[in-house]
C-alpha cells in the first residue's frame, strides 16, 4: 500500500496500463508537455513519448471522433477532459457514435473508450466549468459511468474502466483531487464495476451519496449519531451498472432512504435510484424516499454561493432526521 | 372548427404567431423552401417571405447559435432540429447558452427560444432518427420541455411556448403526426405549458403519459375499462415543469400508479415523475409506483420497432397486475 492523492492515483493507474498494454494510450488538451492543469498525466509524456500521449487542439468533438476510430480499430485510448462540461461541444460524437457502435455492428465490433475527466463545485469556476454531467449518459444506452470519490476506487475503478470493451464515462471531481489515502500497489488491483461501498455502517437510515456527497454524508452522519440516529452511508460507485441490492439489503434493514447528490435534482439520477428503492423496495419503506441534489439554477461563481446551490451536510442531515420522522 | 392532423395543427400555430408578431421568425434545415421534411412549415416561406422563413445550413449547432444572438437582440425565433437525435450538436449551445441567458444576465435579458423538434420511433427509420432522449433537455435547469399528444394540444403549446419569455424544447411525436385527426378551431387560442390533462377520470389507478405513448395509454386504458378497472389517465404535456399537483391529487384518490413513456427506462423522464408520487402521495399507495418504458437499449432497426415500442396489451397488463397487488 502507498498513500496516495486521488489525482496521482489516476495517474499511476494510467501509466500502469501503458507500460503494461501498449495500445492504451492518451488524448486530450494540455495532458502532454503540462501533465494536465490538475496533474493527472504529469510527466507521461517524457516516459512515454508524444504518440501516446497526445496534446490535441482545443477541438473536443474531433478528439472524441479520433479516439472512437481508434478504440475501434484497436487502441484503448483514454481521452482526457480538462473539464468535463467540455463534453457539451462533444455530445454528437458520444451519445450517437461511441455509445451506438456497439449496437450498431450488431456486437462484432468492440468499443474499448474511457472519457475521463474532472467535474463539480470547490474551485469558484462558475457556470460552465462546474456542472455535473452525468445524468446525460446515464440515460442513453451504451455507456458505462463510474464516480470515484476515494483515491483507491479511483485507481481499482479507472483500471477496470481501461480494461472494459465498451465505452466508460469515468467522472472525478475536482474538489477530492486533494485527497489522499492507502492505494493497493498491486499493478491489478480492480474494483469490479457495480458493487456499491458500504462506507458507514448504521440501523436507522440509509444515506446514498455520490462522489463529493459521500464525504458529506459521512460527515452528517457522525451529526446524526450524537443525537442517536445510526445512519448506513453506501457510495454506489458505478451509476450504470448500478448495485440495487446492496442498497436493498441497507433499507430491508432501516426502512428509510436519503439519496444525494451534487447534480441538479430536477431529472438528476437520484430520481432513478429513489424510483428503483420504491420499485423493488416498496415492502421496507417506512418513510418516502427524500432526495437532495442541487437547486434549479446555473452553478455560481462565488464560492458561498456554490455551497448554497448543492446539498451540504445540514441539508443531508436535515433530510435524514426527517424520513426518521424526528 | 376544421379537422386536422398534428402537423396541420402546428403548421396553423406558426403561422397564428408569424401573423400576429413580425419579431418571430422561423428556420432551420429545409424548412424553407422544401416547407420541412415532414411538411410542418408547407406554404408559410410563400405566405412571410424569406426573411422570415428560411433554410438554415447542416449545422444545428450554428442554428442554435444564431438563435442565441437573435433572441438577445429582440427577435423571437423558432428553430428546427430535423430529428431530435441531430440536436446533440447544438447541445452546447442549448444547455450554455440558451437555458442561461435569463441567469447570466440577472434578469435583464430572456432567450425567447422555441426549439422544436421530431422525436421517437414508429416511422420505420434508423437509430439517430427515432430515440426519445427528452430527459437530456428535461434536466436543464432554464428549459421547459413541452410534449403534446394531439392536435389541439400541439397547436395550443406551441403558441404560448412562442408567446413566452424564456426558452422551450418543443418536441413532435412524429408517428403521431399524421395518425390522428381531431376537429380544432382555426382562430387562435393557447393552452399554458406546464398543466397535465386529465384525459379521462378514474377511481383505481392513475395511469401517466405523453407524446407518442398517449397511443397506446388511450387504448389501454379504455381495454381496462371494460374490463371493469377504473382508469385515470393523465397526459402531463410537460416533461419540465412537470404538473406536480395534479399527479399528487390522483394519485392520492387512486393509490396506485403506472407510468409509461417510449425512451429507455433506466434514468429516464418517467423516474421524476415516479419520486414526484413518492414526493406528494407517498401515504396514499396501496401497491409500488411501476414504470413501463422502452427497453434499455438504443431505438432499434425498423423490424425491431413493434418489440420495442410498448403494446396496449403490455399497459393492460402493467395495470391489471397493479390492481390485483
Amino acid at each position: 500500500m502507498s498513500r496516495k492523492k486521488y489525482s496521482v492515483a489516476i495517474r499511476d493507474v494510467i501509466a500502469e496500463e501503458m507500460r503494461s498494454d501498449p495500445s492504451v494510450f492518451v488524448m486530450g488538451e494540455d495532458i502532454g508537455a503540462l501533465g494536465g492543469v490538475f496533474g493527472c498525466t504529469r510527466d507521461l509524456q517524457k516516459e512515454f513519448g508524444k504518440n501516446r500521449v497526445r496534446d490535441t487542439p482545443i477541438a473536443e468533438a474531433g478528439y472524441v471522433g479520433t479516439g472512437i476510430g481508434a478504440a475501434l480499430t484497436g487502441m484503448r485510448p483514454i481521452l482526457d477532459f480538462m473539464y468535463l462540461d467540455f463534453v457539451y461541444v462533444a455530445m454528437d460524437q458520444l451519445l450517437n457514435q461511441a455509445a451506438k457502435l456497439r449496437y450498431m455492428y450488431g456486437g462484432r465490433a468492440t468499443l474499448p473508450l474511457v472519457v475521463r475527466g474532472q467535474q463539480g463545485i470547490g474551485r469558484g469556476n462558475a457556470g460552465t466549468h462546474s456542472q455535473s454531467v452525468e445524468a446525460f449518459f446515464t440515460h442513453i444506452p451504451g455507456f458505462k459511468v463510474a464516480m470515484p470519490s476515494t483515491a483507491s476506487d479511483a485507481a481499482g475503478l479507472l483500471r477496470t474502466a481501461i480494461r472494459d470493451n465498451n465505452p466508460v464515462m469515468f467522472i472525478e471531481h475536482k474538489a477530492l483531487y486533494a485527497s489522499s489515502e492507502e492505494v493497493p500497489d498491486d499493478p491489478n488491483f480492480a474494483i469490479p464495476f457495480g458493487k456499491a461501498a458500504v462506507r458507514r455502517q448504521g440501523k436507522d437510515v440509509t444515506i446514498i451519496a455520490t462522489s463529493l456527497m459521500v464525504g458529506r454524508a459521512l460527515e452528517a452522519a457522525e451529526a446524526l449519531s450524537k443525537e442517536g440516529i445510526e445512519a448506513e452511508v453506501i457510495d454506489p460507485r458505478t451509476l450504470l451498472p448500478l448495485d440495487l441490492d446492496t442498497m436493498l439489503k441497507s433499507i430491508e434493514k432501516t426502512g428509510r432512504a436519503v439519496v444525494v447528490h451534487e447534480a441538479h435534482k430536477n431529472n438528476g439520477v437520484g430520481a432513478e435510484i429513489a424510483s428503483q428503492i420504491m420499485e423493488a423496495g416498496f415492502k421496507f419503506l417506512d418513510a418516502p424516499v427524500v432526495r437532495l441534489g442541487a437547486k434549479a439554477c446555473t452553478l455560481p461563481f462565488s464560492l458561498v454561493l456554490e455551497n448554497a446551490v448543492v446539498p451540504g451536510v445540514d441539508d443531508i442531515h436535515e433530510a435524514a432526521k426527517q424520513v426518521c420522522y424526528k | 372548427m376544421k379537422n386536422m392532423t398534428m402537423v396541420q395543427a402546428i403548421n396553423n400555430a406558426l403561422e397564428i404567431v408569424l401573423t400576429e408578431n413580425e419579431k418571430v421568425v422561423l428556420y432551420g434545415e429545409d424548412v424553407g423552401v422544401e416547407g420541412g421534411v415532414f411538411r410542418v412549415s408547407a406554404g408559410l416561406q410563400e405566405k412571410f417571405g424569406e426573411k422570415r422563413v428560411f433554410d438554415s445550413p447542416l449545422a444545428e449547432s450554428g442554428i442554435a447559435g444564431t438563435a442565441v444572438g437573435m433572441a438577445a437582440t429582440g427577435l423571437k425565433p423558432i428553430i428546427e432540429m430535423q430529428f431530435s437525435g441531430f440536436s446533440y450538436h447544438a447541445f452546447h449551445q442549448i444547455i450554455n447558452q440558451v437555458s442561461r441567458i435569463r441567469n447570466r444576465s440577472r434578469g435583464r435579458h430572456t432567450a425567447p427560444i422555441v426549439i422544436r423538434m421530431p422525436y421517437g420511433g414508429g416511422i420505420k427509420a434508423p437509430e439517430h432518427h427515432s430515440e426519445s432522449m427528452e430527459v437530456l433537455y428535461a434536466a436543464i435547469p432554464g428549459l421547459k420541455v413541452v410534449i403534446p399528444s394531439t392536435p389541439h394540444d400541439a397547436k395550443g403549446l406551441l403558441i404560448d411556448a412562442v408567446r413566452g419569455e424564456d426558452p422551450v424544447v418543443f418536441m413532435e411525436p412524429k408517428r403521431l403526426y399524421r395518425s390522428v385527426k381531431q376537429e380544432i378551431q382555426e382562430e387562435e387560442y393557447s393552452i399554458p405549458i406546464g398543466k397535465a390533462s386529465v384525459v379521462q377520470e378514474g377511481s383505481d389507478i392513475t395511469l401517466i403519459s405523453y407524446g407518442a405513448s398517449m397511443k397506446e395509454a388511450r387504448k389501454a386504458s379504455d381495454t381496462a375499462q371494460k374490463k371493469g378497472i377504473s382508469v385515470e389517465l393523465i397526459d402531463i404535456r410537460s416533461i419540465y415543469p412537470l404538473d406536480r399537483s395534479t399527479i399528487g391529487e390522483s394519485v392520492r384518490k387512486t393509490g396506485r400508479v403506472l407510468v409509461v413513456h417510449e425512451g429507455p427506462e433506466s434514468y429516464g423522464p418517467g423516474a421524476e415523475v415516479l419520486t414526484t408520487v413518492i414526493d406528494e402521495a407517498f401515504l396514499y399507495l396501496e401497491a409500488p409506483p411501476r414504470r413501463l418504458s422502452g427497453f434499455d437499449t438504443i431505438a432499434p432497426y425498423p423490424q425491431g420497432e413493434e418489440w420495442y415500442i410498448h403494446t396496449p396489451e403490455r399497459i393492460v397488463y402493467e395495470l391489471q397486475r397493479l390492481v390485483e397487488y
